[in-house]
């Protein structure tokens, strides 16, 4: 009789337990892979160099190469980035390191292709369907690249930087009063007049700012060719190069003013992906290696991790715990029924 | 791949986006055989377009000696080499076009091409006048000459399949439907030069200072007034006309470009078996050897030659070359009354009247009013 009863309800059961693995299928997805913790601590890491790191714990995370649109990366020239993260409860900072033989830190000639890493995160709190984010499933990308921080480690990468026995006296509407032969960029570029040549500069395009504040870009994308400029500018950083390894640090307020950025919690779950773009293999643009989702577990300052379950989960289980309820009250009623 | 008609070639052809004509295309004829290389196309773009910081290298027109020449060096040899075998038979293309061979690449390219470096950007008329052979004692008194070199005038073609186009992941390149001329929005780029990788005439270029890429845009300004662009009206040799280029079924044979290359099919597309169905238009030079000129223009360039040979005795074909170099204007039509060929504007306006031959003044050999003889002094 129980037994009949309990097959009776075997369809129920079956639509809990579909319901269920519904809603934890994003999770399943972000957790493919290496798990990730932002490890709570006193001091933020924000020097790539800082040999504390060596303290937190790193996951290794594979890469495969972006081969699903044209132009495409046919294999990897970089298999896997190393990720470590640290947050002070104000702040999180990420870590990424991997092995690139060549320091690519240039992209002011026709054929220089700098390095470049990233990290991206979904804004909307679910995994978008495919990459780069899809149309309501936005995603936020923080983009580091080899030239911006070059930009900043030596000054804006200009002609004479490039070419060094470059010479040329003369530019429309540069001033040879105030400006010396073969002049500077921005300084002796700026008037209107002499700015119109740059025309990139003058419609605004992050590219072409020669005064750079930070080393990574932070984007908004909702899909391919759709990655843009955010207006607020939320993650700084730095990168080194040495002995063929890149180290490039990620740091960002926990908390930002603004619903386009990632929304890194302390003590939550957060999926994460990586990319790495090896400038000398011309790895540029949709030519990348990516990482698939994987979680990172921010670590709520003062003590260990707690059990942070997402409202996905935390649905899932009320759900579950509501029915095996209802399911244990049917059952006891009958048995009651039975031996009245 | 949506596949699209290309009327160069003759047949279909594959391309990443389906065919979206513009209301009309810009178009240009430039007839090599009149080009003395001055540069002053070049000179004129360049003050105008590339005089700014991180283009010093650029020169969005160029003329380059050939078959030595190239800006960027061999920039023809290294994509008909990449291209592979090109085949015609009769007036269809039957060989691969730079979309097509990439296909099959392994690469991962939507166009098969190449980035040029900055040692082959550098030298922008290296091989200039550098003929194809030996000049032996005594050649250049026999005709024809054994030896040969002419000058290519080139600018961006405003391809109306551009490989630019086809290969951004940006979507940065758009062609406008007004004119067709094809432009990188500078907001949009990001500087990745698939474009330059892929343009096969190597027209498109990358800024060094602003970090994104550039290229030619057609003096679009110019043309929204009804003027043409400025290496055509700086052109001191008088070899360029501007025009609308239509599809051969829909040639208006007043319009001048029309005319060339449909009417009298005198002008051919540089590399048609690119397969970007490009819009500058070039009068073959006449004593350059055919196979070579097969090569770089297609099946018609004997017929086109035969066609510019006979200029003399047409007057209409006249009245074109004649009006090239004669306005600042666009000319939308041209028709020649009795010995003068005129140019219209859109609004049916004349702009330009020129003799079909200019006049010829004799002078006497002693000029008595200063006691002097004229010695070969024109």
């Amino acid at each position: 009789m129980q037994r009949l009863a309990l097959l009776k309800r075997l369809p129920l059961l079956v639509v809990v337990g579909l319901s269920l693995s519904l809603a934890l299928q994003g999770k399943a997805l972000a957790q493919q892979g290496p798990q990730l913790t932002s490890v709570a601590q006193s001091k933020l890491l924000t020097d790539p160099m800082d040999a504390a790191w060596q303290k937190v714990p790193a996951a290794d995370v594979p890469l495969t190469p972006q081969a699903g649109v044209k132009p495409a990366l046919m294999a990897t020239s970089v298999s896997s980035v190393k990720v470590r993260s640290v947050n002070d409860g104000a702040s999180i900072a990420f870590l990424l390191e991997w092995q690139d033989g060549s320091e690519d830190r240039y992209a002011s000639r026709p054929e220089s292709f700098r390095d470049a890493a990233a990290i991206q995160f979904p804004t909307t709190g679910e995994l978008p369907a495919i990459c780069m984010g899809v149309r309501g499933q936005m995603v936020n990308i923080w983009h580091w690249k080899a030239d911006w921080q070059t930009d900043i480690d030596k000054g804006f990468q200009d002609v004479p930087d490039a070419y060094p026995n470059f010479y040329k006296d003369a530019y429309p509407a540069v001033n040879v009063l105030t400006g010396t032969p073969p002049f500077r960029m921005p300084k002796d570029f700026e008037s209107p007049e002499a700015k119109q040549f740059m025309v990139g500069w003058t419609v605004g395009n992050a590219l072409s700012e020669p005064v750079r504040t930070s080393p990574i870009e932070d984007l908004n994308a909702i899909g391919f060719s759709t990655a843009t400029h955010k207006a607020k500018q939320n993650v700084n950083g730095k990168g080194v190069w040495k002995d063929g390894v890149w180290r490039v640090v990620y740091t960002r307020a926990l908390k930002v003013d603004d619903v386009d950025a990632a929304a890194l919690t302390a003590g939550q779950e957060v999926p994460v992906a990586f990319a790495v773009w090896n400038g000398s293999n011309q790895e540029v643009g949709a030519r990348k290696q990516t990482s698939t989702f994987l979680n990172v577990t921010v670590q709520a300052a003062g003590g260990a991790a707690a059990l942070q379950l997402s409202p996905a989960l935390l649905g899932g289980l009320i759900l579950l715990l509501i029915v095996a309820g209802i399911i244990a009250f049917r059952m006891v009623e009958g048995r009651s029924r039975q031996t009245s | 791949m949506p596949k699209v008609f290309n009327w160069q070639i003759n047949r279909e052809m594959e391309y990443p986006y389906e065919a979206a004509p513009p209301k009309q295309q810009f178009a240009a004829v430039f007839d090599t055989n009149k080009c003395i290389a001055c540069q002053t196309c070049s000179m004129i773009c360049k003050n105008a377009w590339t005089s700014g910081r991180g283009q010093e290298y650029m020169l969005w027109n160029n003329v380059e000696s050939k078959p030595y020449g190239g800006y960027p060096q061999q920039w023809d040899m290294q994509a008909l080499s990449l291209l592979g075998p090109q085949t015609w038979e009769g007036n269809a293309y039957s060989g691969k076009t730079l979309i097509e061979a990439a296909m099959t690449g392994t690469d991962g390219r939507p166009v098969v091409g190449y980035t040029p470096d900055s040692m082959e950007w550098a030298n922008p008329n290296l091989g200039e006048d550098e003929a194809a052979g030996l000049i032996e004692t005594g050649t250049f008194f026999g005709m024809p000459h054994p030896v040969w070199s002419f000058y290519l005038q080139r600018v961006c073609n405003h391809c109306s399949y551009p490989a630019c186009l086809a290969s951004c992941p940006r979507k940065a390149i758009y062609k406008r439907q007004e004119d067709g001329i094809v432009l990188v929005d500078q907001e949009r780029c990001r500087g990745y030069r698939e474009c330059v990788r892929s343009c096969p005439f190597k027209k498109m270029m990358y800024n060094i200072t602003t970090r994104v890429s550039e290229k030619c845009i057609a003096c679009y300004p110019r043309v929204e007034q009804g003027l043409q662009p400025y290496c055509t009206v700086g052109c001191i040799g008088r070899i360029r006309v501007n025009g609308w280029i239509h599809a051969p079924q829909e040639a208006d044979l007043e319009n001048p470009v029309d005319f060339l290359v449909h009417g009298r099919k005198v002008a051919l597309a540089l590399y048609p078996q690119f397969g970007l169905m490009n819009n500058i238009y070039y009068v073959p030079p006449i004593h350059v050897p055919a196979g070579y000129l097969r090569q770089m223009f297609g099946p018609g360039v004997e017929r086109a030659i035969e066609a510019y040979r006979r200029a003399k005795d047409d007057p209409e074909m006249l009245g074109v070359f004649m009006l090239m170099g004669a306005t600042e204007r666009w000319i939308e039509k041209f028709r020649v009354i009795g010995d003068d060929a005129i140019g219209y504007d859109a609004k049916g306006d004349e702009i330009a009247r020129v003799p079909l031959k200019e006049p010829v003044h004799i002078r006497p050999n002693y000029d008595s009013s200063r006691l002097v003889f004229r010695h070969n002094t024109p």
